[in-house]
């Protein structure tokens, strides 16, 4: 739905979806749910609803005039609301706030965790124990409690697993509230004509504020008075440019009229007074966050893998289940015995831990993601990141440090490179020339930029500056060049200043000399550098004045091309030393009506300026190349500049050419140049919108470097959705509100930690503390490492069930005493697997996984046939036989040789036969008989933790040899020991006969299944030896998983 | 089958492609099974052609095989470790442990029953365990024409221990009422249970060694009847003794009068039973004389030695027995 509304308008449509009317209640939630029950919606909506609810509203707040403006809201523009009326409005629309997403109430979370996934299954099986003990109980005397027992078992599991998974999701969640509790907003308000300050949730409609540069807009206010007031937009539309904004009503479109700012943005600059419009929800943002809430995410891919799996596993459980019913029916056993059958069938086929093994491996995963500043807020983004093939980033902020900084300056007819880097490690420049000194005095004098207070121990550049960008980076540039600028400042005080403007396009001032025997104002003046020029008739150059001539201007033109050609952002020098007898001190400067000279100033130099890419980002672009993940950036900037940066940031890959740059190469017009040639493309917001979905998906297709420049938020989903239409799994970046859609719609929507905006991290599942492109790539990694490890991990897990199923099958089919008891089942499943499995989260990667492509969502599935083929057919299928033989050994070393076993089972089983004989004659009692079935359970279980040892070691690696891998996974060692020492309590603690019906083993008891836990280790080297001598053979295609 | 490209030979282009799949045409469900089950295209049946059937059919063939082949050889080696004659672990180190059961016969039809009943007044019902006890005692038979059984077997006394290798003969021609030709009192509602001590390998019991040293739970018809009994032969304290009561209060009014037969227990030189050719079983036939009819009657017998411990739950030193006669 997203999608089609985002195509069939252009790119001032999110607005307009934002800025309609109040939507009306249709009594659903954000996400579709009904509100209550009470008041059933007519019909339900279909997506296409939307379209109807989209029609304008007229927001004429910026229309009007203020009186009416007042009139209406019963406000007055100096006394403001009376407290009344204040607390009236309050109460009848609530706070200014933004209302959270609905949260699933706690209950309906615990619940699922409790019935959701094998919970359901094992469910069943304790209720099918319930009910035969129950059916035992009123028609035998006696009934043994076994069944009880398992019953109360097996509900007890599913709570414990239950409470385990709940309290790992609730865990997860507790650090997003973090960073709900936002430090308070206050906004200054005029009540009853007294200035207060209050909560900005505080606020209502019709209330005067005052907003100054430097504060938060706390609503969506009309500006009835401003002094040079700028506000920052970009967090919700984008355009980073801070725009000027007057009482003056400029435009239909309430986002583009210079008459009302919006909830969340920033004032920049200047001061303003307004009056409250609209409030919460209701404001511009708060439609934004509500579209958000309301995309459909749809699941994560290692949710779709695990329902997947779980369908899988149901499936078996189930149809083994009720076949063995079934043919237990045929083979006319009593129906009862036949349920208890289907209880162990169920009992054997789920893997119980598994799903806890999963989450702690993914929790391990996410704490070791976020001590490397990735915060990952769903559990399951772990891996998502890991499957990511395409990833949309931002530009500012994100690859960039955010900082404009001077990269180049020009003068004495040279370009000289600045340094842009973090720490100041690039290249030193001379600082000594006289144009340089005449250059830096006009860029620290000519510059209204100030260091916030208190920032002593911050670098320099790290530093907080109030006031514009460019002017910020300059007084940077000029604090590294030269010390202290304040001081410069204060040495050559400042008479008169005409600031920046629009139709000028140059800001002067005039200062007073710091030579004390000079007294001759200098004028200086900084600007677009062709209307610079146009004011100058000399030019500076190696400390002397000279005709600014036709080849001067050529150089100058030289100059400003290559540099404007890097994508910066280019600034014209000048000065004038203004004579003193004409301009004496204390001269009266008049800016309105100039006094002075603005012509025949005397040129000095070009500085440039770009927002520099992050040391680490280059790198990290080359990793994720090497990673086969197409990196695609999406900027709301000029397309020379964003082009600019993705060559420096590797994004645009050296040698390889847009669609453009082969039309200017080979000299002919672009229309003429195949575009299947280029291999980058530059596109412009504009051309995007023009594009159907089919000329999107083919550029998304043949083109393998891409930038989006000049796009707006809402064509950032269509982007995101393209790339989705493709197969791709999308990762985003963004930081604004108005990327909040497309974080959602991503399959991992990543927002940045210091930039972002509240609402941008409530839609995004992961969040970078440090706002670098290089931790999303630290993400992959570790997000690819888990799928592995989980794919080991679930191979290692479900390998045990086939000798935990097949003493079931053998006791049906075969009628031998049962070999595997069920609670010994759920000794292996939750006790001696469960840390093993854990462990193998810890496991070291195999190779280089950044040198891979990503998992193709399609065919590299979690568990695929390979895993189950694997685990069950071959190696689970070595583990049953240890286990049998084990048994069959226990049986005849205590008198019952195998062949004696097959058909004995009604008699084994049967309370009223006292003496059963065994192959040498001796008769044993229905008591002996158990303790030595219960033995065998125990032998059974103690060998499968034998072999587990074995499939621990190889399920470390899928393709190396454990000597390439070695042993230094110290969790996965002591992992071995642990299940080993736990085998060893479990068997030998007195009273576990009792309580798990456990018996102490004979030591040699533990010795038959090492033939069979070496042959394992030794088969699967072997296996491994091949893959690794014929890659993409066909051992690999069968057994790689 | 393809060979697949080694993704390092992939220009960038392809290998950003490798990943953007053209999504198929959506198909109902009843398509997808069919064409898993059958897919004309690819002529894959159930997901692989008939050629990759077989070569996984095959490698699954020599695996199983192989696994086959290390479990007979597991198997073979552990079995020439066994004895055919004696098993491995005996007495307290196997899990039969020294505390021996007792065993009845007839047993019921059913197998997990341990009731006991016919109608007095039909022979039809009655045949059915006379038949099995015949059947059961055919072994003791000693008519002559069983070559081999008998020349193992020894008339033993307690004073006559059996030599060795030898058995001990147990003749149950002459035990009264209890024989096949009385139809073992089935048909006058006076029916016998017969009555015999586990086998455990080497198990040798620990007599009571004096009639003044009985356990206090031991009944007192049986104190009393081991005090008569030794007193007349010291040898007889070499004896399992035996008694069978009614489990409640009820049961032992409504069981009547019981006799024993041969002995009331079983006599010491039958043991250590050693897995000897032809060994009997020592049997004791508890003759119930007058049971009351129509009723159930729960019956315990229990088999009393010093080494023989006793719980009634886990049926230890004892049977649990019942009977209906209609």
């Amino acid at each position: 739905m997203a999608s089609k509304e985002s195509l069939d308008h252009g790119r001032t449509d999110s607005y307009r979806v934002a800025t309609i009317g109040p939507i009306e209640d249709d009594n659903r939630t954000a996400d579709g749910q009904f509100k209550t029950r009470r008041k059933p919606p007519a019909k339900k909506r279909k997506p296409g609803d939307l379209e109807d609810l989209k029609q304008e509203l007229d927001i004429d707040y910026h229309k009007v005039t203020p009186e009416e403006l007042y009139q209406r809201f019963q406000t007055h523009p100096e006394n403001g609301l009376s407290h009344a009326k204040a607390k009236e409005n309050l109460e009848r629309d609530g706070p200014n706030a933004l209302t959270p997403p609905k949260q699933t109430p706690e209950w309906v979370k615990f619940c699922k965790n409790l019935f959701g996934g094998f919970a359901l299954l094992l469910w069943i099986g304790a209720i099918l124990c319930f009910i035969a003990y129950g059916i035992q109980a009123s028609t035998v005397e006696e009934p043994a409690d076994d069944n009880l027992y398992l019953g109360i078992v097996l509900a007890a599991v599913v709570i414990v697993t239950g409470i385990f998974s709940y309290y790992q999701e609730s865990k997860s969640s507790k650090i997003m509230e973090s960073f709900k509790n936002m430090v308070p907003q206050f906004a200054t308000v005029i009540r009853e004509g007294e200035k207060l300050t209050l909560r900005a949730e505080d606020l209502v409609l019709g209330d005067i504020v005052e907003v100054k540069f430097g504060d938060r807009i706390p609503a969506d206010i009309r500006i009835i008075e401003a002094r040079g007031f700028k506000v920052d937009n970009s967090s919700l539309t984008g355009e980073s440019e801070p725009q000027s904004r007057g009482a003056e009503f400029t435009n239909e479109n309430p986002l583009e009229t210079k008459n009302l700012a919006f909830f969340s943005t920033n004032a920049v600059e200047g001061t303003a007074k307004g009056i409250v419009i609209c409030c919460g929800d209701n404001t511009v943002m708060g439609r934004i966050a509500g579209l958000a809430s309301g995309l459909d995410t749809g699941e994560t891919p290692i949710a779709k893998e695990i329902h997947h799996f779980i369908h899988l596993i149901t499936g078996v459980a189930v149809f083994l289940g009720v076949t063995f019913f079934v043919i237990a029916f045929i083979l006319g056993y009593h129906w009862l015995d036949a349920v208890i059958f289907l209880i162990g069938i169920i009992v054997a086929n789920v893997p119980e831990g598994l799903l806890a093994t999963v989450t702690v491996c993914l929790t391990l995963t996410a704490k070791r993601m976020a001590s490397k500043n990735c915060l990952v807020k769903n559990l399951e983004a772990v891996e998502t990141l890991g499957s990511t093939s395409t990833i949309c980033s931002d530009k500012t902020g994100t690859l960039t440090q955010n900082r404009m900084t001077v990269a180049h300056m020009w003068f004495d007819n040279q370009i000289i490179e600045a340094d842009t880097t973090e720490d100041q490690s690039g290249v030193q420049y001379d600082r000594t020339s006289p144009g340089f000194k005449a250059l830096a005095k006009i860029a620290s004098l000519c510059n209204r930029a100030e260091f916030k207070g208190g920032q002593d121990g911050v670098p320099i550049l790290k530093k907080e500056v109030a006031g514009d960008a460019s002017e910020a980076a300059l007084l940077k540039c000029m604090e590294l060049a030269l010390g202290d600028v304040l001081s410069i400042r204060k040495r050559n005080k400042k008479v008169c200043e005409i600031p920046f403007n629009s139709t000028n396009k140059y800001q002067v001032s005039i200062h007073e000399s710091d030579d004390p025997s000079d007294p001759r104002h200098l004028l200086v003046m900084k600007g677009a550098p062709e209307r610079i020029l146009e004011r100058c008739s000399t030019i500076f150059i190696g400390g002397k004045e000279k005709v600014l001539d036709e080849e001067m201007k050529e150089a100058f033109n030289n100059a400003y091309l290559e540099l404007g050609g890097l994508g910066e952002r280019v600034l014209g020098f000048c000065d004038l030393q203004l004579p003193s007898d004409k301009y004496p001190i204390g001269y009266k400067f008049n800016t309105d009506d100039p006094n002075f000279p603005l012509d025949n100033l005397r040129f000095v130099g070009l500085m440039s300026m770009i927002d520099p890419p992050r040391a680490a980002v280059p790198d990290a672009v080359a990793k994720c190349r090497s990673a086969g993940i197409k990196v695609i950036m999406v900027t709301g900037d000029h397309p020379i500049t964003a082009k600019a940066i993705a060559k420096s940031v590797g994004i645009i890959s050296e040698g390889n050419e847009t669609v453009e740059d082969i039309a200017a190469r080979l000299n002919i017009p672009v229309s003429e140049v195949n575009p299947r040639e280029a291999k980058a493309a530059v596109v412009h917001g504009t051309e995007l919108r023009e594009l159907n979905s089919d000329q999107l998906d083919e550029i998304l297709k043949f083109h393998t470097e891409i930038v989006f420049a000049r796009t707006s938020p809402q064509q950032k989903l269509i982007i995101v959705e393209g790339c989705q239409r493709l197969g791709a799994i999308v990762a985003v970046t963004g930081d604004g509100v108005n990327d909040s859609p497309a974080l959602k719609k991503a399959d991992i929507g990543v927002a940045m930690g210091i930039a972002g905006s509240d609402v941008s991290k409530q839609a995004a599942d992961m969040i970078l503390l440090d706002d670098n492109f290089a931790s999303i790539v630290t993400g992959v990694e570790e997000g690819r490492l888990i799928f592995d490890n989980l794919k080991k991990s679930i191979a290692y897990t479900l390998t045990s069930n086939i000798p935990e199923i097949s003493p079931f099958l053998a006791f049906i089919l075969c009628d031998i005493p049962l070999p595997l008891g069920t609670v010994t089942i759920l000794c292996i499943d939750l006790g001696t697997d469960m840390v093993p499995a854990i462990s193998l989260a810890y496991e070291a990667p195999e190779s280089d996984i950044m040198k891979r492509q990503p998992r193709d969502p399609y065919r590299d599935n979690l568990v695929n046939r390979r895993l189950i083929s694997m685990a069950y057919g071959q190696i689970g299928m070595i583990q049953a036989a240890a286990g049998f033989f084990v048994y069959f050994v226990i049986m005849a070393e205590n008198g019952f040789l195998p062949m004696k076993l097959f058909g004995i089972r009604k008699q084994w089983d049967s309370k009223a036969i006292n003496d059963l004989t065994d192959s040498y004659g001796q008769e044993w009692t229905y008591r002996d008989r158990k303790a030595l079935e219960f033995t065998c359970h125990t032998a059974f279980f103690v060998s499968i933790v034998v072999v587990q040892w074995a499939d621990l070691i190889i399920c470390k690696t899928r393709r190396n040899s454990i000597i390439h891998q070695g042993m230094r996974n110290w969790a996965l060692n002591f992992g071995l020991i642990f299940e080993t020492a736990l085998a060893a309590f479990l068997s030998y603690t007195p009273g576990m006969d009792k309580g798990l019906r456990m018996y102490p083993l004979k030591f040699v008891w533990w010795l038959p299944a090492i033939p069979f836990m070496l042959s394992i280790f030794i088969y699967d080297e072997i296996r491994r030896f091949y893959l690794r001598r014929n890659p993409g053979g066909w051992l690999e295609q069968e057994t790689y998983y | 089958m393809t060979v697949k490209k080694r993704t390092s030979d992939l220009t960038s282009l392809e290998r950003f492609n490798m990943y953007y799949r053209e999504k198929e045409p959506p198909l109902t469900g009843s398509q997808k099974v069919k064409r898993f089950i059958w897919n004309p295209k690819t002529r894959q049946f159930c997901g692989r052609t008939g050629s990759s059937w077989s070569k996984i059919a095959l490698f699954y063939f020599i695996f199983y095989s192989a696994l086959a082949i290390l479990v007979a050889i597991c198997m073979w080696t552990f079995l020439q470790l066994l004895d055919a004659r004696q098993p491995k672990w005996q007495l307290e180190r196997s899990i039969i442990g020294t505390n021996p059961g007792l065993g009845f016969r007839p047993t019921p039809p059913e197998v997990a029953s341990s009731v006991i009943w016919y109608k007095g007044n039909d022979p039809g019902s009655q045949q059915f365990w006379v038949k099995k006890l015949s059947t059961f005692l055919a072994a003791y038979k000693r008519d002559g024409k069983k070559a081999g059984a008998g020349q193992n077997i020894h008339n033993c006394d307690f004073k006559l221990p059996p030599p060795a290798g030898k058995v001990c003969d147990v003749d149950i021609s002459a035990w009264g009422p209890c024989v096949q030709d009385n139809y073992f009192g089935y048909h006058k509602s006076t029916p016998c249970i017969f009555l015999k001590l586990n086998k455990i390998y080497g198990w040798r019991p620990k007599f009571y060694n004096s009639s003044d040293n009985l356990p206090k739970d031991m009944p007192e018809d049986l104190k009393e009847h081991i005090r008569n009994m030794t007193a007349y032969d010291k040898n007889y304290l070499n004896m399992v003794w035996v008694s069978c009561q009614g489990e409640n209060p009820a049961d032992r009014e409504n069981i009547g009068p019981i006799q024993y037969l041969p002995h009331r227990g079983f006599p010491g030189y039958y043991f250590p039973y050693t897995n000897q050719e032809g060994y009997l079983s020592p049997l004791v036939a508890v003759h119930l004389q007058r049971p009351k009819t129509g009723m159930l009657i729960n019956i315990e017998c229990r088999a009393w030695a010093n080494n023989i411990k006793y719980e009634r739950l886990e049926a230890m030193g004892s049977v649990h027995i019942e009977m209906l006669i209609e």
